[in-house]
């Protein structure tokens, strides 16, 4: 096991530079650069915009421009931003927390609720309560994130429970820490459930899919047969066996936990990576867009590893050389 | 008896009254600032309170040489100053770290004597070495700033020298007209805490008091003090206790005691935050006005209507040689095949259809909100077919009998026309004119693209035929040099050029050059007003309509007075209070 950890470790390495490579590959494809919207600014003159050019490297060719990115990435640097002229590395640390906050919460939110909810479906099948969690579910997965995030604002205001986006409350420095705490949770329930639901939906339909298949099976026949009870035999026997493809789903999600959403982010006004990374992209920010990039493909293969490391441990058929 | 103490009370009172400050008209003084300013508009408001106001985007700098984009200078404006200001009331220049100036009779050289009293944030007083510096970091090669640009005059900088700890003094390589504009826009930052970081170079300078600077570092001279930024979130800011503005009555001012701004990226949310009271002050968007309206009452909040907006938003047809070929290039560069255009374009459908109602027609490159240059006399366009369709026939255009129009050689005219795709405003507007235009017979195929492609066809490569577009305009027409004068490289319909193209771009061009040396505002005003003629009658730029702008403001607040050239900015902060002591 551990040779296999180490192998998939080495395998990172590859795989980041030919991720990097494609990334700065389909950014040069686009159209334009950086400098763009100050081209058609009547105040700053042709000269200046050449100079900021060549201080930004923008007119050297395109492989030079991602060889040195490289270079310097290899030293651990990530480069200045063009339109923040901070360190890429600063920036996102500002953000990186508010991220993990919140995919964490949608994650624990979907899960949590989810696995029950397509137990409960599963176990009385076809039962009223099943339908409307079906319904349920399909309007979850149909309501697209940014359309039920304004509709979310939009009751918020009406009722006057919850803020209207944003993270934290103005005064939220002068509060005792558990005040912080509550104030945090009030900010999170809005992008908390937009993002959750959408996971959850699927998830409970898989959840149930997955559950029915197992209840068929020849093994649940004989333990409910010697007369182990309904609880027992659905939670100790059946849900263990149905929940492995979820487990290669959690795996999944864990490395997208810092990719953000940027929709929901920016509509909530959510001050993540989301947000960050898609203005980053708009403006050809190339190394703030690469710094990112790079972290969150490196939590994404870190993701997948550990998603393959909890299907080995959860599953006893499954086993790497 | 009765009569003679009623008489001895009137004069107490006269004697008592008098001596409260002003009333006599006499100075109103500081303890520490010995010729404040003093705000003449407005009422005398009460101090406290915390006023909320929210921005669409992150600042990307803190450091105010460098700023280029709104998002970040707006917050940077209530922080840092400059010598001389724009009253947004009456659109004139007024005196700000400079007390008065004067220029000599060479027109060329400016004595500015700057305002004692007027201290830093961390304490150290203002002075004349800290304008020299300004300009220092401005000329040090590397350092990104577009004030560089705005103080060059062909080619020459304008320079400056320190006559005495209160006294500078300014050179310009030629008259400049517009430079008491141009100073307006440069902030004075300090030397004592930027000395280090200029001697490290242009662009190390860059860097320096990016958003990653602790807010007690931004030392500036402006009524608030930054004192907290939360990335993605807020921008906190604090009275400061030292400044040297004061009301009618001598108060010191500004008269809140905090000042924040929300980073919402969402224009429904922002919207949504105002409704609920978490901010008090909004720009509505032009075809939101009656919604604002409806909710005057449960909002506790009234519709500031503050006339036309700034901006303009025309069609451009390409008339550039390097970039479009005959028959297309004969056509748009034929004057009457462009009036023709703007006859039939409806004016009345875009205002109703894209702003609501709330836009009026525009035919000239001026907006009406500039009320000293604004000239109404421009050429008009009023929706009349039969006058196009006359001005094309005039011009060997003929529609046959399939409905198509053909140019003299018989080619049908056909061209595609583009925007960007982000504006939806503009998307709209381009599918009017697009059923417009097909009315007189032209097949026009509206294809919007991204911002950054219409950007490098406009400035790179010139290859598009017809783009609807927009610029932002200040209260001085000069700023728009680089569009208007024949060798700009913004000139969009033909940049670039050698020599003038047509004589009519040869007469802007001497009305430009005039305008920069011509120092009375009268004068420059009459240059103008023939320019605005020129181009209601050439059409460069075939203009379309100006949307009126729209703010609500919190019934509890006094003194907010939003103007269309304020951008976002609330412009005299230190002069709003709130009218009850806060929420």
């Amino acid at each position: 096991m551990a040779a296999y950890i180490a192998r998939r470790i080495v395998h990172m390495v590859p795989l980041l530079l030919g991720i990097s490579l494609v990334s700065f590959g389909v950014m040069q494809l686009a159209p334009g650069d950086f400098l763009d919207e100050l081209r058609l600014d009547p105040v700053i003159s042709p000269e200046t915009i050449e100079q900021m050019r060549a201080s930004f490297g923008l007119d050297q060719p395109a492989y030079v421009q991602y060889l040195r990115w490289l270079w310097r990435i290899l030293h651990l640097d990530f480069g200045y931003s063009f339109s923040w002229k901070v360190p890429v590395t600063w920036l996102i640390s500002t953000r990186l927390f508010n991220t993990l906050v919140l995919s964490i919460s949608a994650l624990l939110f979907a899960w949590t609720l989810a696995i029950p909810i397509g137990v409960y479906a599963a176990t009385h099948r076809y039962s009223t309560g099943d339908k409307i969690l079906t319904i349920l579910a399909f309007l979850g997965i149909s309501i697209p994130n940014f359309f039920f995030a304004l509709l979310l604002l939009y009751v918020a205001y009406l009722t006057g429970w919850l803020p209207i986006g944003g993270m934290t409350s103005i005064d939220f420095e002068f509060l005792p820490w558990w005040e912080k705490a509550i104030d945090l949770a009030r900010h999170l329930v809005i992008p908390t459930v937009v993002l959750g639901t959408a996971t959850m939906a699927l998830l409970m339909r898989q959840m149930r899919a997955q559950m029915l298949e197992v209840l068929q099976q020849d093994f649940i026949r004989t333990a409910r047969a010697k007369g182990l009870a309904g609880a027992v035999v659905t939670w100790r026997h059946a849900v263990r066996n149905a929940i492995n493809p979820l487990i290669s789903i959690f795996g999944l999600e864990l490395g997208g936990i810092l990719s953000g959403a940027a929709v929901t982010e920016i509509v909530v006004g959510w001050p993540g990576m989301g947000q960050l990374t898609l203005d980053a992209l708009l403006k050809k920010d190339y190394y703030l867009v690469m710094g990112i990039l790079m972290m969150s493909s490196v939590m994404l293969i870190i993701g997948n590893l550990v998603a393959d490391l909890l299907l080995a441990w959860s599953d006893p058929r499954i086993r790497y050389d | 008896m009765k009569g003679r103490n009623f008489a001895w009370l009137i004069v107490i009172s006269l004697l008592l009254g008098s001596l409260a400050p002003g009333a006599l008209g006499q100075k109103l003084t500081l303890a520490d600032v010995p010729n404040p300013k003093v705000w003449m508009e407005g009422e005398i408001g009460r101090y406290g309170g915390t006023l909320v106001v929210g921005q669409i985007s992150d600042p990307r700098t803190f450091n105010p040489i460098v700023t280029q984009e709104t998002s970040s200078s707006i917050p940077l404006a209530y922080v840092f100053e400059s010598l001389v200001t724009r009253n947004l009331d009456t659109l004139e220049i007024e005196p700000s770290l400079a007390e008065s100036w004067s220029v000599a009779k060479d027109n060329k050289t400016w004595t500015f004597r700057l305002r004692r009293g007027v201290r830093w944030h961390d304490g150290k007083p203002f002075t004349a070495d800290d304008v020299v510096f300004t300009w220092k970091v401005i000329f040090t090669p590397g350092v990104q700033t577009s004030a560089r640009d705005v103080l060059t005059i062909a080619g020459k900088p304008v320079t400056v020298r320190k006559i005495d700890t209160y006294t500078v003094q300014f050179r310009t390589p030629d008259v400049f007209g517009t430079f008491l504009d141009a100073l307006a826009g440069v902030p004075i930052v300090p030397k004592h805490k930027l000395e280090e970081a200029i001697a490290k170079g242009g662009a190390e300078f860059n860097k320096t008091w990016g958003v990653n600077t602790p807010p007690r570092e931004l030392v500036g001279t402006g009524p608030f003090v930054m004192q907290q930024y939360i990335p993605g979130q807020r921008i906190v800011y604090l009275r400061n206790p030292n400044y040297w503005v004061v009301d009618k009555k001598g108060n010191r001012l500004p008269y809140l005691a905090r000042f924040i701004i929300l980073i919402v990226p969402n224009l429904e949310a922002l919207r949504l935050k105002f409704q609920a009271k978490e901010t008090d002050i909004h720009a509505f968007r032009p075809r939101e006005y009656a919604e604002a309206k409806a909710g005057e009452k449960a909002g506790n909040y009234t519709v500031q209507e503050r006339g036309p907006a700034a901006g303009t938003e025309f069609l451009v047809l390409n008339q550039n040689p390097k970039g479009i070929k005959p028959p297309k290039l004969n056509w748009f560069t034929n004057v009457k095949f462009r009036q023709a255009v703007s006859y039939a374009i409806d004016r009345e459908a875009i205002a109703n259809q894209v702003y609501g109602g709330r836009a009026a027609p525009q035919y000239g490159p001026v907006s009406p909100a500039n009320k000293f240059y604004f000239n109404p006399k421009v050429r008009q366009y009023p929706r009349d077919l039969r006058r196009a369709e006359q001005l094309l026939a005039e011009a060997g255009f003929r529609k046959g009998a399939d409905g198509v129009l053909r140019d003299p050689e018989g080619n049908p005219v056909e061209f595609v026309l583009s925007t960007n795709a982000e504006n939806s405003e503009r998307v709209a507007m381009g599918n009017i004119i697009r059923q417009d235009l097909a009315q007189l017979g032209m097949k026009v195929t509206f294809a919007p693209e991204a911002f950054n492609v219409l950007v490098g066809k406009l400035v790179g490569t010139f290859n598009w035929e017809a783009i609807i577009i927009g610029l932002t305009a200040g209260p001085e027409p000069t700023t728009g040099r680089n569009v208007w004068h024949s060798s700009g490289s913004l000139h969009m319909w033909n940049p670039k050029q050698e020599k003038p193209a047509t004589d009519w771009e040869a007469e802007i061009d001497r009305i430009f050059d005039q305008a920069q040396t011509t120092i009375d505002p009268k004068k420059r005003k009459e240059l103008y007003d023939r320019w605005q003629v020129i181009v209601s009658e050439q059409l460069p730029l075939i203009y379309l309509t100006t949307p009126l702008t729209q703010y609500g403001v919190r019934n509890t607040l006094g003194n907010v007075r939003r103007s269309p050239y304020d951008f976002g900015q609330i412009w005299n902060g230190e002069q709003v209070f709130y009218k009850q002591p806060y929420r």
